[in-house]
């Protein structure tokens, strides 16, 4: 039994043909793999070195350099707010500590009690001019203010259907369990 | 869309920007898009487009500001086997957002700079490397590609020429080092991206150990106008050594933060004061980055340097990524070292020495010095750590410029550096209460 199922792994068994070294194609592969489950596990890394015919500990060392990749479990929802000069000029602080206190976490990567919600400081993202900002459920949200990063919780909290769900919703997390 | 924020109708890159529906093809098209990928493939010899891009004087606007036109010449068109254009989309620099200001409003514009240039150098696969945070404009961009391929302007015989012509998308994964062109490549072929030794450069052993065209998304997208015009038309903008127009992106305390399209030559207290609007009521410029967080910052007693390269370059800066990162009265330059001092020690790719250890150093230096700990030691430290990390002690540029931002601003707020570590005192605290 493996922890990434059958259909991805033939996914990424497609993917080295799709570049002129199949080396290439081993942040794609990554990529699937933590759709899937949300996070990268070592079991996870493993299969996709074994799929593309690497050394397991290459594929962790790529994994460990890029901030896209997440060892450990995230919220359903990921905030990435930007915190570099542009955003920190325009109240990005106040952003981020009431998105903290609206999810009730202590630090960046700490997963909510009720599993929706963990954020990340990050490097600029390239949206200056509507600093501050932040990109959650693979799409930027601009002009922040403290109630408004609020409601960008409370949205998601409520399942409005207005809220797109993050791609890798349809993955079932329990399979980590069943492994 | 959210409300478009920076020049539009302006006179190069941006001409056509605020047509509706810009980024569908046929309107593109209706605009005069792809008309200079036929003159170039149809009317042109690939040696002429690259001599009218030297015409032209444009210089590369990553950072490096390198002759775009002497890059093309480095590639080798006839030697045999698989070239690439390699396209650097992974605008990372702080306070820089023109790239994907391009993209979102014009993405056939720079499919069509990535055509042309492919062309004139003999490369039949093109590779845009995207940063993974840039959702929208990567599907932008993939929507474009299948037009484009629809069109049959990518596919094997472009504009009925028989020269194959793809473009692919890579997603990167979050690392600002890729914006250095060796570490992207290295990250385009699956691995840590570290910056490689050069030689050997990119156009004689790039992308999969091949020769190598790497442009930035603003340099590929100023190709069409430059086609269609005429290098020299484009070289009668600007100065005349820093030729034509640029996008800067104006953010930080100023009232019309946007991406601006701004002749090279106009001073940043144009650029500042009136296309951002200057600084809220009440406040005043303290100091301003000229070109991202990497350029050294310039004080408020600067703002009528010019913004061509050599005017920077005599201001002991640098024109650099174009991000004009402006901040006012209210804040406190140790706090703004400290932020991006924390940025380049966390995207240091650990390669190099002086920058994998010499970051931190500064960090915990700059928070003993805002913890009110700090002495003569701190201050003799900071400079130290800002010397070892300059003058080609590093390997690619994030040394030096995370060294940059260390010297510029003690060079300029050598009294607030003392204020701070020797007599524990802020003085924007004192600013304020002027206000």
């Amino acid at each position: 039994m493996t922890v990434l199922s059958e259909h991805i792994l033939e996914e990424i068994r497609d993917l080295p043909s799709k570049f002129p070294q199949p080396r290439s194609a081993v942040m794609p592969a990554l990529d699937l793999a933590q759709e899937e489950l949300g996070h990268l596990t070592p079991e996870a890394m493993t299969e996709v070195a074994h799929e593309l015919q690497l050394d397991p500990g290459y594929v962790e060392g790529v994994a460990t350099f890029y901030t896209l990749f997440h060892l450990a479990p995230t919220g359903k929802h990921r905030f990435y707010v930007c915190t570099n000069l542009s955003c920190m000029l325009r109240g990005a602080d106040d952003v981020v500590a009431r998105l903290k206190s609206e999810i009730g976490v202590h630090e960046p990567g700490e997963v909510s009690k009720d599993g929706l919600f963990s954020y990340e400081e990050v490097e600029c993202l390239g949206a200056c001019e509507y600093a501050p900002m932040c990109r959650v459920d693979h799409a930027y949200h601009y002009d922040l203010t403290p109630d408004s990063i609020a409601r960008l919780v409370a949205e998601r909290r409520n399942g409005g259907s207005a809220v797109a769900a993050p791609k890798k919703a349809r993955a079932p997390r329990k399979r980590k369990a069943d492994a | 869309m959210p409300e478009l924020r920076g020049t539009v109708g302006g006179p190069v890159v941006t001409e056509w920007f605020g047509t509706q529906d810009l980024y569908k093809l046929d309107v593109y098209k209706q605009k005069g898009g792809y008309a200079a990928l036929r003159k170039a493939m149809v009317d042109m010899k690939p040696v002429d487009i690259t001599n009218e891009v030297k015409t032209s004087g444009l210089r590369g606007r990553g950072g490096a500001g390198f002759a775009t036109g002497t890059k093309w010449g480095f590639i080798n068109r006839d030697m045999p086997g698989p070239k690439y254009v390699v396209v650097n989309a992974d605008e990372s620099e702080p306070g820089t957002s023109k790239d994907r200001y391009i993209i979102e409003n014009s993405p056939h514009m720079v499919l069509e700079g990535i055509m042309i240039a492919a062309y004139a150098v003999g490369a039949n696969q093109a590779w845009v490397y995207i940063r993974g945070e840039y959702d929208e404009p990567y599907r932008m961009l993939t929507e474009a590609i299948a037009e484009a391929r629809a069109a049959g302007y990518l596919g094997p015989k472009p504009m009925g020429i028989d020269f194959p012509l793809d473009i692919r998308l890579y997603r990167g994964h979050g690392a600002y080092i890729c914006g250095e062109e060796t570490a992207l490549l290295e990250s385009l072929e699956g691995k840590r991206a570290q910056p490689r030794s050069r030689p050997p450069f990119p156009a004689v052993k790039g992308a999969w150990g091949r020769p190598t065209l790497l442009n930035n998304v603003e340099t590929l997208a100023t190709v069409p106008w430059i086609v269609n015009h005429g290098g020299s038309e484009y070289a009668k903008r600007g100065t005349e050594k820093s030729p034509g127009t640029r996008l800067m992106s104006v953010s930080g305390n100023v009232k019309k933060p946007g991406v601006y399209e701004v002749e090279l030559g106009q001073t940043f207290r144009h650029v500042i004061m009136e296309l951002g609007g200057g600084p809220p009521d009440g406040r005043n410029v303290k100091v301003f980055w000229p070109g991202g967080s990497s350029a050294p910052v310039l004080p408020e007693s600067m703002l009528d340097t010019h913004t061509d390269m050599e005017a920077l370059a005599a201001a002991r800066s640098m024109g650099g990524s174009g991000g004009v990162i402006v901040m006012d009265d209210s804040h406190c330059i140790i706090r703004a070292a400290h932020r991006l001092l924390k940025f380049y020690a966390h995207e240091s790719c650990g390669k190099c020495t002086p920058c994998r250890v010499g970051g931190d150093w500064a960090v915990r230096t700059y928070e003993r010095i805002l913890a009110n700990e700090g002495s003569q030691v701190e201050l003799d430290i900071l400079q130290r750590v800002s010397d070892a990390l300059q003058n080609g002690r590093c390997l690619c540029g994030l040394g030096d410029s995370a060294g940059w931002v260390i010297d510029s601003t003690i060079r300029h707020f050598r009294s607030e550096y003392e204020d701070h570590a020797l007599r524990h005192e802020c003085n924007v605290g004192a600013v304020t209460a002027l206000a």
